[in-house]
């Protein structure tokens, strides 16, 4: 029986073409777009991680409360002690400090006088330890736009829009004034090795990024770091990892009555970014949700026209002494049919776009200039396991869906009714 | 058991026409013996296919019984009734009623397919349906490439080929010229005779007449006459 239905939706075209182009639109839409809103979200995720967050971050209880600020005088102290005790204690964590400081960026002109100023957000990063991660982290080289990495203390790099605004190319000096730890002003004469565009407008508006030990000389931050950031090896950021990681350090380290005690956050925790990590989670069911309910209702109302077509057909096969309910179901086992090849199709064509969208992705970079959130420059997907599968569930439970209920109405009609369209 | 297939008593038939109703048959009494091969004959609007319905179990009666088979069709189940036409009944009608996306064969095939025959019983069955009508050499043609009396000796294999006690036609010859209405009722009166196959006929067809051993008139729903014919003889 199924080879008899297989014959009649592949030699009647009405009957399977229109079906089949929109189970493969729908699937192929909802592969893409969750591949792909997937990848953006994974991106985004990524990109606080790297940047701000970290999968687990450690501040002091103090600092947390003021973070925007970004109050050194509250910083982490005996850092020197704290990071290989988190070495020893999480190795499935990376953890590595960073300094956070806010200053004036001055322009000395050739005599050393100020040519130009603006405030900078700086950030003092492992540039020299030769196994650290960090400028990969950052995707520094990558965002190089002029110059080079700093090769040696007392360089610096600054973003381009920044270098570009004060007209400062590399090989120039810029000049930092903060206030150290405990107040006292701070200033110290860096190189500017290069320049960077993150394409993040957050990022990008005026940053300078220089070596962990630079900054400690400058901020008087000996075995003090602003925040010490956790990265979980596998390189993924997973809610249980970083939860076990926060709350065993958590109730071994910290002190909820001395706001100098450290404390620890996961990645769900800050800047909101639990939301996103839910979209990430649940764009597949979003999207199958929406492209079920749209291809459900085109379905069963091409299933409609093609089930009044096809009058004739069941009213020929009553009378050949097959029951409604046995033409019922063929027709679910066409919609089923029909549903699985539309989904190959689609997944197929999906995947596809996918994997391009992958590896060029598309660039947004210009219409989220104003943006002030941290948002990935190049909108790329994500080909995960269940893309392959995930088709299926808009590809089937939409066609057997549209045709039950077109179905219905057949087969709520009347025998003789039916069978008498058989004489017109 | 006696010889009787088909036994209608005082049956009635009405279709509801706005908040009233209209009676198409009325107080039918007839019964049918084994081997018939009797015509409906009468105007149009008589009542003969309201009546090859009920007969063919695609429709109840309103009143009245039609007991068909030893089974009252008012009684059947939709499930019961579809398994009386599978086994039991073939249908041939006037404008052929072919699968068009199935080939010959597979039309044929049908009904035994949903009797879940094997393919080997099946496809010996239909090509010996296929034999009876002479059609051997279409068996893989599609409908749209037969001629109108190719098409309906296909139907006639279609009805055939479950090896039902009774066919009913429905102005099988109405769409044929005259050379196909002969050819076509020969090959049935054939099929009458040697499987003793009864037919039931509605027909306006004089052509249709001479093949009759029996003719019953229907006016305005009700019989106005019953007589039994000396058909030719093959
Ligand atoms: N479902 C229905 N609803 C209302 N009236 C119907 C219905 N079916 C048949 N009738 C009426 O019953 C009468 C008998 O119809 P039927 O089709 O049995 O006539 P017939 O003898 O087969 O005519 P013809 O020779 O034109 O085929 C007609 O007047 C028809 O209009
Ligand atoms: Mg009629």
């Amino acid at each position: 029986m199924i080879q008899f239905i297989f014959k009649g939706i592949i030699r009647d075209r009405s009957r399977s073409t229109l079906p089949i182009i929109v189970v493969s639109i729908g699937v192929f839409l909802t592969v893409l777009l969750s591949g792909w809103m997937k990848g953006i979200f994974t991106d985004m995720i990524d990109m606080n991680a790297n940047f701000s967050t970290g999968h687990v971050k450690i501040i002091t209880r103090a600092y947390a409360e003021n973070e925007s600020q970004i109050p050194n005088d509250l910083a982490l102290l005996g850092t020197d002690t704290l990071v290989p005790l988190l070495q020893k204690q999480f190795p499935q964590a990376e953890w590595v400090e960073r300094i956070q400081f806010g200053g004036l960026l001055d322009v000395p002109d050739k005599n050393g006088e100020t040519r130009a100023q603006g405030p900078a957000f700086g950030k003092g990063i492992d540039f020299s330890s030769p196994e650290s991660k960090e400028a990969s982290r950052l995707n520094i080289q990558h965002s190089l736009v002029q110059g080079t990495l700093p090769t040696k203390r007392g360089e610096a790099i600054i973003t381009d829009d920044f270098a570009k605004r004060f007209n400062v190319k590399p090989g120039d000096k810029v000049t930092v004034f903060g206030s150290t730890m405990d107040g006292s002003m701070a200033f110290k004469t860096f190189i500017v090795s290069g320049t960077v565009r993150f394409g993040s407008t957050l990022l990008d508006r005026g940053a300078i990024i220089i070596d962990l030990a630079d900054a400690r000389d400058m901020l008087d931050m000996d075995n003090a770091a602003s925040e010490v950031l956790g990265y979980l090896k596998t390189g993924q950021y997973n809610d249980e990892e970083a939860n076990a990681i926060r709350d065993s350090f958590n109730t071994k380290y910290s002190n909820p009555s001395d706001e100098f005690s450290p404390v620890a956050q996961t990645l769900r925790q800050q800047n909101s970014l639990g939301q996103y990590l839910d979209m990430a989670e649940n764009m597949s069911a979003i999207m199958t949700f929406i492209f079920v309910f749209a291809m459900s209702i085109v379905l069963w109302n091409s299933g409609l026209l093609a089930g009044l077509r096809r009058y004739t057909e069941y009213g020929i096969r009553l009378a050949l002494g097959e029951n409604k309910g046995h033409i019922y179901k063929t027709m679910i086992y066409e919609a089923i049919l029909i549903g699985i090849i539309g989904t190959i199709i689609g997944s197929i064509i999906g995947l596809a776009a996918t994997y391009y969208l992958q590896e060029v992705g598309l660039d947004f970079s210009s219409m989220t200039k104003n943006v002030t959130m941290m948002l990935p420059p190049v909108y790329k997907a994500k080909i995960t396991p269940e893309l392959f599968y995930i088709g299926f569930f808009p590809g089937l439970i939409a066609t057997v869906l549209g045709n039950a209920l077109a179905g219905f109405a057949i087969y709520k009609r009347k025998t003789a009714r039916l069978f008498r369209e058989l004489e017109v | 058991m006696n010889n009787n297939i088909i036994e209608i008593k005082q049956l009635t038939k009405q279709f509801p026409v706005g908040s009233s109703f209209f009676t198409a048959l009325r107080d039918i009494i007839l019964t049918f013996d084994k081997g018939e091969f009797t015509g409906l004959v009468g105007p149009s609007g008589s009542g003969k296919t309201t009546l090859l319905n009920i007969i063919g179990s695609l429709d109840t009666p309103s009143k009245g019984e039609a007991i068909v088979l030893g089974k009252s069709i008012s009684k059947l189940t939709h499930k019961e009734a579809a398994q009386l036409r599978n086994r039991h009944i073939g249908f041939i009608f006037q404008t052929f009623n072919l699968l068009p996306v199935y080939t010959v064969f597979e039309n044929i095939e049908f009904a035994l397919l949903l009797q879940h025959l094997s393919a080997g019983q099946r496809k010996k069955a239909v090509m010996e349906a296929l034999e009876w009508v002479g059609l051997t050499d279409k068996a893989k043609s599609k409908p749209a490439q037969l001629s109108g009396g190719e098409s309906q000796r296909v139907a006639i294999a279609r009805a055939m080929v479950k090896r039902p006690e009774l066919v009913i036609a429905d102005e099988p010859t109405a769409n044929l010229d005259s050379e196909n209405s002969h050819h076509i009722l020969k090959t049935m009166k054939q099929l009458n005779r040697d499987l003793k196959v009864s037919f039931l006929f509605a027909t306006h067809d004089e052509k249709v007449m001479q093949y009759l051993d029996r003719k019953i008139i229907l006016k305005d729903g009700k019989v106005v006459e019953d007589n039994v014919l000396e058909a030719i003889n093959l």
